[in-house]
């Protein structure tokens, strides 16, 4: 088109204000594609960090924790049925009163203690896969097994300091009694996804099978790795034989037990038949999370729902802060980016229209309008934007893919700080601490390399190109304006 | 030489017809108050189409803001200017602009040519929008450069040509859009006394070919002897309208 080559003339012609203009909107728009590269690979970091933790669909978590010593939501809360439950689960560890027994024989006794969520109805599953929004919802049970086995001590009772005296260092002085506490927790193998373990976390062995037996256990690499468990091997709980069929790998931040096993199992082995004391659920959609759970907190008694927000919330390091600064610094490194190129690109607009007063009065005195002088200062606008933003795309891409080649990698991490202590809390257990700390599922702590992925998106580049045009649409503008308030007798009177 | 256009009518002898240009009283003013410059005072002229028509009078004394009415370039400040019996007071900017391109071609001093653009896209850009077929754009580019001596340079720029050779595409450009109206402000001002002479010839030609107007600025005494009809200015007046 014949305007067209007059435009690319006069782009020629001014090279200098060109590359200049559409430099700049190279550089605003090489931001814009690096800064957008940079926080969207951090946000995928985050998730890849989030994403085992939350399991692959669980959104939230409903609970009903026992805040002891707590006024709202205590045992205060409690109809006097639940208080006995309670009682009977939680106390008074292992159930055994070696006075009972001969001195010297040897004794193995196993009980199953409630952590600090108190247990309900399996039957608020299906009450809470009712809710409105909630596409899945699997109950689980978390417990501590405790097994106390060894010799019965001979007690001297001169040297106690008779009845009432306080009992000699470590309950059992220097006898060779074991206690052994780990948690457990009871997984619905017909809905893996949204399961305490997933499929997903096994790296040996393999995850339950609906058919197989139900004394199949899952143990976590940790315990395996402590307790020199393997797949294959046979491990006791509740005086019952499991065989080990997988390890799973636990995330950071993630709450953790020692030993899963099928949630039928263990009510039975436990004597908790229909009882869980977790629902996870997963909502129908990312947006109806907070409804679902308020939902949730609405028809539980004294419940607790963690979403998978809650649980983001412990993960911090490097990534974090980094994360953190990119939204607020890239921002604004962005935002001043452009504005300052959209800024340049009018002022040298304006200043080549000005440098031009005679040609484009001649146009006007030749029977040109208004609209196609318009049309042609906006066009090679236009031009320098496009060409601005293909630089700046190409030149986005590569700072992209340069610091993705550079294999940047960042650190997140869970520490066990306070905060964290009450988020596992509501998330499924206390890190230890509590009345019956020992053997409780456990929020995994520590710190994890993520390594930051930088690609930019083929959408993000045609954005910033589309900045760019709209940059140079705007500097066009600027320019047409004034051009178009040019007379033509400008074209007689301006000396050149 | 080019027989291709022209479409105004020669006046009959005797009987009345629409002048190309009817100005009556027309005055301009440039800035106010103290600083007021009053640049044409009370002008009358009748141009008859196919006229030739020389406008002479010292430096400053209105010529071109005279010539800038006629190219419907300004308005004036008082009085009525009429083109083809249209009155340009009363016309917008669009029909304004469509009135500069249809009507009348301009050909300047300093040659006015866009400098990155060829001798044949210089003439063609003046048709830009007028709804002309780009090949027939091209085409008759090609050919109005043929009948102003340009076939050869027709893809030269502006800077590869000599003085005369640029006024010369300018004398295309102008024909273009086949222009009842023909001014030029001085066409020979920027040029020796020789190639001065060739473009003035020139313009007569065309003018005289194609039944146009042309109404030219020019200090050339040689000009003036020629012209037809010379109007002279002085101080804004016009104080002597002579034909020969
Ligand atoms: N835009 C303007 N603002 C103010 N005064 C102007 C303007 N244009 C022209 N004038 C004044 O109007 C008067 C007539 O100017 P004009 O250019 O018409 O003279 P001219 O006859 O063409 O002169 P020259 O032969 O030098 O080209 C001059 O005094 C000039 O200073
Ligand atoms: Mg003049």
């Amino acid at each position: 088109m014949f305007h067209l080559s007059y435009m690319l003339a006069e782009l020629r012609r001014r090279r200098g204000r060109t590359i200049l203009t559409a430099l700049g909107l190279a550089v605003g728009v090489a931001l814009v594609v690096t800064v957008n590269a940079v926080a969207s690979g951090l946000d995928r970091a985050q998730q890849d960090v989030l994403a085992p933790l939350t399991g692959v669909g669980t959104d939230m978590t409903a609970t009903r924790p026992l805040a002891i010593g707590d006024g709202d939501g205590g045992a205060e809360g409690l109809t006097e049925a639940e208080r006995q439950r309670l009682r009977e689960q939680a106390g008074p560890g292992p159930g055994l009163n070696l006075r009972e027994l001969e001195p010297g024989s040897t004794f193995s006794t196993d009980t199953f203690a409630a952590t600090r969520e108190l247990t309900f109805s399996a039957s608020q599953t299906a009450e809470i896969a009712a809710i409105d929004g909630v596409e899945a919802a699997a109950g689980s049970l978390t417990l501590s097994a405790n097994h106390v086995s060894g010799t019965v001590p001979e007690i001297d009772v001169t040297q106690g300091g008779g009845p009432g005296g306080a009992p000699p260092q470590g309950a059992f002085g220097d006898s060779d009694i074991t206690f052994e506490s780990r948690s457990v927790t009871g997984v619905d193998p017909a809905q893996p996804d949204i399961a305490a373990v997933t499929p997903s976390q096994i790296t040996d062995g393999e995850y339950f099978s609906a058919t197989g037996s139900p004394r199949q256990a899952i143990v976590s690499a940790a315990y395996a790795g402590t307790e020199g468990v393997a797949v294959g091997d046979i491990i006791g709980l509740g005086g019952e034989d499991f065989r080990v069929i997988g390890i799973a790998s636990s995330p950071i931040g993630g709450t953790a037990s020692d030993v899963y096993v099928k949630l039928a199992t263990l009510q039975s082995v436990a004597d908790l038949a229909g009882q869980i004391n977790a629902v996870r659920v997963r909502a129908s959609s990312g947006d109806l999370v907070p409804a679902v759970a308020d939902a949730i907190a609405a028809g539980l008694e004294g419940a607790q729902v963690t979403t998978a927000a809650d649980l983001a919330e412990r993960v911090g390091g490097s990534l974090d802060d980094t994360r953190e600064l990119s939204s607020t610094l890239g921002t604004a490194l962005v935002i001043v980016g452009l504005v300052a190129a959209v800024l340049i690109a009018s002022l040298l607009t304006l200043a080549s229209v000005s440098k031009r007063v005679r040609e484009l009065g001649t146009l006007k005195a030749l029977g040109w309008s208004r609209g196609a002088v318009v049309r042609q200062i906006s066009g090679e606008s236009l031009i320098q934007g496009l060409l601005g933003g293909v630089v700046g795309a190409v030149a986005g891409v590569i700072a992209s893919l340069a610091i993705d080649a550079g294999g940047w990698t960042l650190e997140a991490s869970v520490s066990g700080t306070a905060d964290t202590a009450q988020a596992a809390t509501a998330a499924g257990g206390p890190p230890g601490g509590g009345p019956f700390g020992l053997g409780q599922a456990a929020i995994t702590t520590g710190s994890e390399l993520v390594e930051i992925s930088t690609t930019p998106s083929l959408p993000l580049i045609l954005l910033a190109i589309g900045l760019a045009v709209l940059g140079g649409l705007i500097a066009g503008a600027a320019g047409s304006l004034r051009a178009a308030r040019l007379r033509p007798a400008a074209a007689l009177r301006t000396v050149e | 030489m080019q027989t291709t256009t022209g479409t105004a009518p020669a006046p009959a002898p005797g009987k009345q017809s629409t002048p190309a240009y009817e100005l009556t009283g027309v005055s301009k003013v440039y800035g106010s108050g103290s600083a007021a410059v009053a640049a044409l005072s009370d002008i009358d002229l009748r141009v008859e189409p196919r006229e030739v028509l020389a406008i002479v009078g010292a430096s400053g004394s209105g010529k071109t803001t005279l010539l800038q009415l006629l190219g419907a370039l300004d308005r004036p400040s008082a009085g009525t200017v009429r083109c083809d019996g249209r009155d340009i007071q009363s016309m917008g900017e669009g029909e304004l602009s469509r009135l500069r391109r249809d009507t009348i071609g301009f050909v300047f001093q300093q040659f006015n040519l866009i400098p990155t653009l060829t001798a044949r896209q210089n003439v063609e850009l003046v048709a830009a929008s007028t709804g002309v077929p780009a090949a027939a754009r091209v085409a008759r580019a090609a050919e109005l450069l043929g009948s102003v001596g340009l076939s050869e340079r027709a893809g030269h720029l502006p800077s590869q040509l000599s003085g005369g050779e640029q006024q010369r595409v300018a004398i295309a450009r102008a024909l273009m859009n086949r222009p009842r109206v023909i001014l030029a402000d001085e066409p020979t001002g920027n040029l020796d006394s020789a190639t001065g002479a060739d473009v003035l010839a020139l313009l007569q030609h065309v003018a005289a070919d194609n039944g146009q107007t042309l109404v030219l600025i020019t200090h050339e005494q040689a000009v003036t002897e020629a012209a037809p009809r010379v109007v002279t200015l002085r101080d804004g007046r016009l104080i002597s309208d002579t034909r020969s």
